[in-house]
């Protein structure tokens, strides 16, 4: 019960910050800043800055990423914006545009 | 769990403004505005500080803010809210903390609202030396809707206990002291659920008190 899911009618734009997983099947706007993992999924809009420790990208995210563990875009993610994690993973069929740091 | 709409957990704080179509159960932090067509539920770990506007409200948490919502406002035990409410049915239970003004639209005419508001501002001042009987006839109107919204749990309870204790306090009357035992009972079975309404006469009394 400790997750959060932002269901895919809902609208929240400014800021989410918190220490548990958060799904979103919606739409958000602004910035979120968490320290466990971030899912967007299928269906979900994300136009935001993240600074998180895992993200799982299933749907659109355009936006700055910086992750401390892991960035994965899924097969029907996509994702507009730079990258910045140790470990970032690509599905075949996901669609990104923008820089990736791995801080080699 | 996806099922029953947005959740926000309880180590999530969100800031802005949050809109949507379904329901939303908040165990975190809120603040801005909210916005939904459905319901919010705000559970006891629960913190909105924001101007609400829902169907329906459902408060067992923390509200600062305003509340509009187009069916109810459901003040439950535990909970704690202060600012305002707009709604046609406005439920505060026992144990619920509010401070703050309620509005339950179309209470009695137009004018309830306009002499519910003079009354309001006169009390005060004027009304403690002319108990004069426009002062006091609007003072009803705002005590009202809160009688009304606890009405319906209570209602029914209250008529069927109320059946019994007429014979017992028949006794009780022609004798005093021995019907300490009976009506005893009978009190404690009353005070169940007539609770709400007995203080809300308290209430209403203290009212009149201070208008005289």
């Amino acid at each position: 019960m400790a997750n959060t899911i932002i269901g895919s009618t809902i609208v929240i734009d400014g800021e989410i910050t918190g220490d548990e997983a958060l799904y979103i099947q919606g739409t958000v706007k602004g910035r979120i800043a968490l320290e466990e993992s971030l899912y967007v999924e299928e269906g979900g809009e994300v136009e935001a800055d993240i600074e998180t420790q895992n993200v799982e990208i299933s749907g659109n995210l355009t936006g700055n990423i910086t992750a401390t563990e892991r960035v994965e875009i899924k097969e029907t993610g996509r994702v507009v914006g730079d990258v910045k994690s140790p470990r970032i993973l690509i599905a075949d069929g996901a669609v990104f545009k923008g820089h990736i740091d791995m801080e080699v | 769990m996806a099922d029953n709409g947005t959740v926000i957990g309880e180590n999530i704080r969100i800031t802005g403004h949050v809109s949507g179509e379904e329901d939303l159960t908040v165990f975190g932090w809120v603040e801005g505005t909210v916005e939904l067509s459905q319901s919010l539920h705000v559970e006891p770990s629960g913190i909105i500080k924001a101007n609400v506007s829902v169907a329906t409200a459902v408060v067992s948490g923390v509200v600062v803010g305003n509340i509009t919502a187009s069916e109810a406002v459901e003040l439950l035990q535990g909970g704690r809210m202060v600012g305002n409410i707009i709604a046609p049915r406005v439920v505060i239970a026992d144990g619920a903390a509010f401070r703050g003004h309620i509005d339950m639209g179309e209470v009695d005419a137009p004018e309830a609202s306009a002499s519910s508001s003079r009354a309001r501002s006169s009390r005060p001042a004027s009304t403690r030396r002319q108990p004069s009987r426009p002062a006091v006839a609007p003072a009803r109107p705002a005590a009202r809707p809160a009688a009304r919204a606890k009405d319906p749990a209570p209602a029914e309870p209250a008529k069927a206990v109320e059946a019994k204790p007429s014979k017992a306090e028949a006794e009780a009357k022609s004798s005093p002291a021995k019907s300490t035992k009976a009506p005893a009972k009978v009190e404690e079975v009353v005070a169940a659920p007539v609770k709400a309404s007995g203080r809300k006469k308290k209430a209403s009394a203290k009212e009149a008190a201070a208008e005289s």
